[in-house]
């Protein structure tokens, strides 16, 4: 009987925690959602069923907000991909500072993203900031150019800053698939006489392919949940904001927790379905 | 061909080296240059002159944006404290039981532990915001931190699970076998063997709070909560910006977790390839 409550006991703190601060809460956001609900107008809250949901599916302000979204998603995803599997390549090569490279490499990840948006917004400022001066030192504009005021220059901007902080994760988790590719299979191959291309081709990439599913799935997730470097390089302005700063605004700056959750609700589910492969390739054993 | 190599692989390494340096490093030159300098219409890219003094006034405590940073990095570092002493317990005892032990509903508490892992902020922010209003938590370091840990928690209880699988059974079958009952099995094979995940895992945890900006922008109203990163976007938005003051503080919030992920690297990257490949 006692080993049975064991297990149990073990677990009650976690429960409690994640029960009051994290499933209650996204409970309690669906019936936020539900009501018309103002701070402004504290006295008139009541049920109104779907009909947050439907003016924010008809408004232009969220479907603004879910083009940058889908911006930011797709520029991500690819340039991590491609730019982490090729970082992955350049720190796999056995120099006497791997150790120190492979610290560096981190770096961008274990830094607080909104202070990397800053970093970055100095790169890009508009007066006489690193890019401007570049641009006009060699030649290619001949007064400053004003990058973060222009939508898609922006959104750009914004993913690029993204990318950077994403690229470790993704170059450490082919690194470690790489690394996990026994050697004698490549030493078989070339007894074979394979050359360097169908070695890459039939054994490197698709031995890679459930590591790199981690990778991309796992940077869709953090390219929907990007926040911090939208407010760092662009305040609270409207120009590059994505679901989750329209999310933000609509509750905590126009105090509408009704809307405000029923756009949360939205994410949520947009994050919920990349979330549900990113689980399921975390879970896929790689096997020989 | 060898040398041709070499050079590829130097080409390589700059690259490398300036994307991943360069936005420090150029903050750092903003912030050692003279404020009437920064405002020249020059494309030379370091100032003729150097200065120390927006360091000097952030680090001097008299000063009214100094105390403001030495504030905001001492409630980061208050809830990193917190957040280690009730997240590695909290996370041990979870996984140890999700890893070594068989019962009812192991799968779904599992799964549903993980789910949260991709659920965003802002799907729990609203009701822990009237909950944080009604019990007037917003200027409380401890509540702030149990929220960091709840979100925290899928992550180091996941790592920590998959190391927990990797320790062979028989060595707490012995122990038992000698006498241990389960807690003492536990704390006298289960801790002592798996130091490095605990390691990696607090790493995580630091780094990940030292970071917070969105949780805490809502959650910490006053000075008394608000930590560094958040400190560092108020002197973003004044009225007016002194470039060169907030790119200093922008290197002093970088300096202490770059530090730490550089000589606590072997833990750190571990801890990531845990998080992401089965142990």
């Amino acid at each position: 009987m006692k080993k049975k409550i064991l297990p149990y006991l073990l677990l009650s703190p976690m429960i409690l925690i994640m029960g009051v601060l994290v499933f209650y809460p996204i409970i309690a956001t669906f019936s936020y959602s539900l009501k018309k609900w103002k701070l402004t107008a504290p006295n008139d809250i009541h049920m109104v069923g779907l009909r947050n949901y439907v003016s924010i599916l008809n408004s232009d302000s969220f479907w603004y907000s879910f083009q940058n979204t889908l911006f930011i998603l797709a520029v991500v995803v690819l340039l991590t991909t491609v730019l982490g599997f090729l970082t992955s390549i350049f720190l796999n090569i056995d120099v006497k500072w791997s150790g120190i490279l492979l610290a560096v490499a981190m770096l961008p990840w274990a830094l607080p993203p909104y202070v990397n948006g800053i970093l970055w917004k100095f790169v890009f400022s508009s007066g006489y900031g690193f890019m401007n001066k570049t641009v006009i030192g060699l030649g290619l504009a001949d007064k400053p150019i004003e990058w973060l005021s222009s939508r898609w220059s922006l959104l750009l901007i914004v993913s690029l800053v993204v990318t950077w902080r994403s690229i470790p994760f993704t170059a450490l988790v082919c690194l470690a698939g790489r690394q996990s590719i026994p050697g004698g299979l490549y030493e078989a191959a070339r007894i074979d006489g394979g050359n360097r291309r169908t070695i890459f081709r039939t054994i490197t990439l698709p031995l890679m392919l459930p590591f790199l599913a981690i990778g991309i799935t796992s940077t869709s997730v953090t390219a929907i949940n990007v926040f911090d470097e939208i407010i760092a390089l662009s305040g609270y302005s409207d120009l590059g904001k994505n679901i989750l700063v329209e999310s933000y605004m609509t509750t905590f700056s126009f105090l509408d927790f009704g809307k405000g959750s029923a756009v949360t609700y939205l994410v949520m589910l947009f994050a919920g379905i990349l979330g549900i492969f990113y689980l399921r390739s975390l879970n896929k054993e790689v096997e020989y | 061909m060898k040398f041709g190599k070499k050079i590829g692989y130097l080409i390589a390494l700059v690259i490398f080296l300036i994307l991943t340096l360069g936005p420090f490093l150029w903050t750092f030159v903003l912030s050692v240059t003279p404020e009437y300098a920064m405002m020249e219409k020059t494309t030379r890219l370091l100032p003729e002159v150097i200065t120390y003094d927006n360091y000097r006034e952030l680090l001097t405590s008299g000063t009214q944006k100094g105390s403001i940073l030495i504030t905001g990095i001492r409630n980061a570092l208050k809830a990193v404290g917190v957040t280690l002493i009730l997240g590695i317990p909290i996370a041990m005892m979870s996984a140890y039981a999700l890893s070594r032990m068989e019962f009812k509903g192991r799968r779904l508490i599992k799964n549903l532990l993980l789910i949260t892992m991709v659920i965003p902020v802002m799907a729990t922010i609203i009701p822990l915001f009237r909950l944080f209003v009604a019990r007037q938590w917003l200027d409380d370091v401890f509540w702030l931190s149990t929220v960091y840990v709840s979100s925290y928690l899928p992550m180091v209880t996941w790592l920590m699970a998959n190391y927990f699988a990797t320790i062979p059974k028989e060595l707490e079958e012995a122990a038992q076998i000698d006498g241990c009952g389960r807690l003492a099995s536990f704390l006298r094979i289960i801790v002592p063997t798996s130091y490095p995940i605990i390691l990696s895992a607090a790493l995580i945890m630091f780094l990940n709070t030292w970071s917070q900006f969105q949780i805490p922008l809502i959650l910490a109203s006053s000075l008394e909560t608000k930590p560094v990163a958040i400190v560092v976007s108020e002197f973003m938005t004044k009225d007016s910006i002194q470039y060169g003051l907030t790119a200093a503080a922008g290197i002093i919030a970088v300096l202490p977790p770059a530090v730490t992920a550089l000589i606590f690297r072997k833990f750190l990257i571990s801890g990531m390839m845990g998080g992401a490949v089965k142990g």
